[in-house]
């Protein structure tokens, strides 16, 4: 496709993604439960480390118990082949998330193996970009390790999701349960070698 | 990803020990029905119908075709009668044995014999045709004739089908048949001889193998060969009613 | 030495699968019961569709076929990598199966997915013989569900398939219930004009071609894991499960476009091989083809899997509810489809000197530009890192019509979403996982698909399979076919024994599939790892096409001795699919 086409095409999509980014609940205070699910993290305040792994398509492990209140950080890996997201929220938040993220493909920001970066930054005008930098999301290409500290409310019915276009309904999820009375120790349920306590 | 590497290295090693596969190992022939020519047959009746004419002749009339073979040599059987019902007497009878071709996409080339019994005597004829699909979708059949009188003639038959629906049809048939020289016994004259036109309206009653109609049939003779008829007191031309079916199977 | 003692040792030295099952399948005369009509016709175990075998990757099957018919059958393990002796089609693999004659097939299952076994035998799978095939993979699925059904289709005819064969030959518009009228001719004239409808069917007349030539076979019933659409075959689930539904055509002749009103799809596996996931909203289904959706019902409703054949002469249903006896509404069936002058443009030595082109595109709608002739050979050369992650299906024209890279530019049969939108294209499929490393190709190979629909004759290069020599292969080269359609007609190109890489223009990720869809004017592209020796068969999938010439041997030459092949491919597909 001719770059100036897709460069024409853009400002739609930008539209779209800043009503989006509040659908998405990335923004604290946000319409859709905004504080309630919890809020970026302060390093000092993380309890402990979750690994996660990133494969094609889902997650090891498939879900995680959390304190209220607790900060945790998750250390992210993409060991699949694919793009993938790690996105903290409600499957409702996910699911507005998805049409952006079909927006991204449509308009060749995001590919099945490697984010096109270029196209992602690229200023269009007002300050606004097609950049993926939700606080509660990481969208990493193949062999990426990042991490991201969340500070976690009382909330019910959250999960860990990658909302490349067909990941999530393909079962690339993972619970999350907000959980006072279960031990530290157990608290990650699946592979219990992927959490470290810090 | 070591799969390629890992069969090249098996093809070698292959390579190394045993003779060609192709050749070690012993691969059938198909001699299965599926690389044999596909034979088929079929059985067609264009027309079986009663004929009922303005001045009350009545006729069993049939024009049936029934092929054998594949796609590159079939054998059909056409025939044709007209039977007078009154007179208990075959005005017509005609069957025919030949061999088709293709000869383009479209259409096949026939040759062989063409034996006429009907009352009175008798022909024998060398036939050679061609059929096909004309564009517009006209159903062509012409052929010339060769009696064992020495006489020469063509026929043309051409069937337009117009779809009312998809299961009423509405045929139209033209048949015209030309001589080029005077066979008196059978009273054909020289030059343009009959025609035949028909109209049925079908329907599709079960799949395309019966498909009762109903239609008329004008039957008229021409030049020498009216006039031979009128000799002998018969009608140039006629009108019928038909009511009848095409079948198929 | 001891022989026997000899023979322990090398058994003892042989790795031996660590499972072995047996499976026991007889060929039968069974009753077929659309619910339209009673039909006899051939099942295995007693029954038609005949059993779903489930198999585990890594196991080695023995699986004993019983022939209690009175004639020669066969099975075919229609997408499994195998020795080519086990492949099933007689003449080709092995001679057959007699009369009262059981045969014990044997062969390492090297893969997983959706797959379905039928008889090679003359007619005897549109009669009926053909059964779904479920391999477990050995690690996990790389997607989720909570429950799984097989939804295998089919296109039931009152007619035996040597009748229909023979119908089809002595007149090629039998089944044809969709054609041009009288009616439809007014219809026309009123919307496009009286010259412009008088010349439209002129110069489809020219060329004594049929636009409602969509479908050779009409008057089937639709059937779903042998149900028709009265009998409403039901799948029970809990609201907000993920249902795997694993889509098999085992039809004769019928594509179908398969949706389920309410519920979006999303697509990971496509003949056997997982591709990354693609929610669509409808997708077509060629004969032969699987695809394996999730759909997550969260509502405690019924829902209709509707299933139109894709010339819109008939359907097949099923149901998805939370209670056995509930359905939801079924859709009525759209219009039938009508070819355009651009399904056309793969003919060659065709008259367009009488036609006027600007009037036929008044009255079709049409592309002039279609009429070059399409070759979609460009998209292979096209930078693959803008067009990887493109959506290729949803890039419909400005005007809401349909558009498909895989369909001739105008044509009259792209699919479009009944609901307007997401239908999937085969250019959304892509590679979950690269099978093999990329490489060029060793050379092409060019397959001009032809025939005659007024004769019925359908070859390969003008040639059929009777008078055609085999292709040859050599062993461990990269072939890619290049398949041209020159007629009007869709035909499924299925490859025995190794994989079709489609090329959709991604490259590594392009899919990997069994059967190639080749839209009528259109050219496809697939790419095959010629690591399989023996003798296999390519053929069309439709069954009268096929049977009709459009069929090859395919012979690779060279390569490891057949029972050192057997265990090569058992290490070299390990982690397939």
């Amino acid at each position: 496709m001719n770059p100036i086409l897709k460069i024409a095409a853009l400002p739609a999509l930008v539209l779209a993604f800043s009503s989006g980014a509040h659908a998405a609940g990335s923004h604290s205070g946000g319409h859709h439960g905004g504080k309630a699910m919890g809020e970026p993290g302060n390093a000092g305040n993380v309890s402990r480390t979750v690994e996660v792994t990133m494969r094609d398509n889902y997650y090891e492990p498939e879900s995680i118990h959390v304190q209220p209140g607790e900060t945790i950080r998750f250390k992210v890996t993409n060991e699949g082949g694919l793009v993938h997201e790690f996105n903290i929220g409600t499957a409702d938040m996910h699911e507005a998330h998805q049409d952006e993220m079909q927006m991204m493909v449509e308009h060749g920001v995001l590919k099945g193996d490697h984010i096109n970066h270029d196209m992602m930054n690229m200023d269009m005008g007002n300050g606004h970009s097609m950049k993926h930098d939700d606080p509660n999301s990481l969208l990493m290409e193949p062999g990426e390790s990042r991490e991201i500290i969340w500070k976690f409310t009382n909330a019910t019915d959250l999960e860990f999701a990658c909302n490349v276009p067909g990941h999530y309904q393909a079962g690339m999820y993972g619970d999350i349960k907000i959980d006072s009375t279960v031990a530290a120790k157990d608290r990650v349920e699946g592979e219990s070698d992927s959490e470290s306590v810090q | 990803m070591s799969r390629i590497r890992s069969f090249v290295t098996v093809s070698l090693l292959g390579a190394l020990i045993l003779p060609v596969a192709a050749t070690a190992k012993e691969m059938i022939a198909d001699t299965t029905e599926r690389k044999q020519a596909l034979t088929s047959w079929g059985i067609q009746f264009e027309e079986f119908e009663y004929r009922y004419s303005d001045d009350d002749e009545e006729l069993g009339v049939w024009n049936a075709d029934i092929f054998y073979g594949t796609d590159d040599l079939k054998v059909r059987w056409l025939t044709k009668g007209e039977y007078a019902i009154e007179e208990q007497a075959y005005e017509q009878l005609e069957n025919q044995l030949v061999g088709q071709v293709p000869i383009s996409t479209f259409f096949d080339a026939k040759a062989g014999v063409r034996f006429d019994t009907p009352e009175g005597p008798d022909r024998t004829y060398a036939v050679l045709g061609v059929a096909g699909l004309a564009p517009q979708w006209f159903e062509i059949d012409a052929n010339l004739y060769v009696s064992d009188e020495g006489d020469t003639s063509a026929e043309l038959d051409a069937e337009y089908e117009l779809l009312l629906t998809n299961y009423w049809i509405l045929a139209a048939t033209l048949d015209a048949t030309v001589a080029f020289s005077e066979d008196r016994e059978i009273g054909v004259g020289k030059g343009l001889v009959s025609t035949e036109t028909g109209l049925r309206l079908s329907y599709d009653l079960i799949d395309r193998s019966f498909s009762p109609y109903v239609g008329v049939v004008h039957e008229r003779k021409y030049g020498d060969t009216a006039d031979f008829a009128e000799e002998e007191g018969g009608g140039t031309e006629d009108w019928f009613a038909v009511v009848g079916a095409r079948i198929s199977f | 030495m001891n022989k026997g003692f000899l023979v322990a040792i090398l058994a003892g030295l042989m790795p031996l699968p660590l499972l072995a099952g047996e499976y026991d399948i007889s060929v039968d005369r069974v009753q077929i019961d659309t619910g339209d009509f009673v039909k006899e016709g051939i099942g295995y175990n007693g029954a038609s569709p005949g059993p779903v075998l489930r198999f585990k990757e890594g196991e080695e099957v023995t699986i004993n076929v019983t022939n209690n018919l009175d004639e020669m059958t066969s099975i075919h393990w229609h997408g499994l990598i195998l020795p080519f002796e086990q492949d099933g089609v007689p003449g080709i693999s092995f001679p057959g199966i007699k009369p009262g004659e059981t045969f014990t097939y044997q062969f390492p299952v090297v893969q997983n997915g959706t797959y379905w076994f039928h008889s090679h035998s003359g007619f005897q799978e549109p009669d009926g013989a053909f059964g779904a095939i479920v391999i477990e993979p050995e690690g996990r699925e790389p997607f989720r569900y909570d429950r799984e059904y097989v939804v295998q289709l089919t296109d039931k005819h009152p007619h035996s398939g040597d009748r229909i064969m023979r119908n089809l030959k002595m007149m090629p518009d039998y089944y044809n219930r969709q054609q041009q009228t009288v009616g439809e001719f007014f219809s026309d004239a009123s919307q496009n004009g009286l010259m412009n409808t008088l010349r439209d069917r002129m110069a489809w007349g020219g060329m004594r071609m049929m636009k409602a030539d969509v479908e050779d076979v009409q008057g089937f019933t639709g059937m779903i894991n042998g149900k028709g659409p009265e009998q409403n075959w039901t799948g029970l689930f809990e609201p907000g499960e993920r249902i795997r539904l694993r889509f098999i055509n085992s039809s004769a002749m019928t594509y179908f476009d398969v949706r389920i009103p309410g519920l979006d799809m999303t697509v990971v596996q496509a003949d056997g091989n997982n591709v990354q996931p693609v929610n669509v909203d409808e997708f077509r289904i060629g004969v032969a083809e699987t695809y394996d959706v999730i759909v997550r019902p969260k509502d405690a409703q019924a829902y209709t899997i509707f299933a139109e054949s894709m010339g819109r002469s008939g359907y097949a249903r099923a149901t998805l509810a939370p209670e056995e006896g509930m359905e939801a509404s079924v859709p009525p069936m759209r219009e039938p489809a009508r070819l355009t002058m651009a399904d056309m443009s793969g003919m060659h030595g065709m008259d367009h000197g009488g036609m006027d082109h600007g009037d036929m595109s008044a009255s079709d709608g049409m592309d002039q530009t279609a009429m070059a002739g399409m070759d979609h050979s460009g998209m292979a050369n096209m930078d693959h890192s803008s067009m990887a992650g493109m959506d290729h299906g949803a890039m419909a024209g400005g005007d809401g019509k349909a558009s498909d890279p895989f369909y001739a530019k105008g044509s009259g049969i792209t699919p479009v979403a009944a609901n307007g939108g997401k239908f999937l294209s085969y250019a959304d499929l892509k590679a979950q996982k690269p099978l093999y490393e990329e490489r060029e190709p060793t050379r092409e190979i060019e397959l001009r698909l032809t025939g005659n629909m007024e004769r019925y004759t359908w070859s390969i290069n003008g040639v059929k399979y009777e008078d055609a020599d085999p292709i040859r292969l050599n062993y461990g080269e990269r072939v890619r076919f290049k398949f041209v359609n020159e007629t009007m007609m869709t035909h499924p190109m299925h490859l025995h024994g190794m994989w079709s890489i489609l090329d959709v223009g991604a490259g590594e990720w392009n899919p990997i599939k069994h059967t190639v869809n080749v839209q009528p004017g259109t050219t496809v592209y697939m790419e095959t790892e010629v690591d399989a020796p023996g003798q296999w068969a390519f053929h069309c999938h439709l069954s009268y096409h096929a049977a009709a010439g459009m069929f090859r041997k395919v012979i690779v030459e060279g390569g490891p001795q057949s029972s050192q092949a057997n265990s090569s491919a058992a290490t070299k597909q390990g982690g397939g699919a």
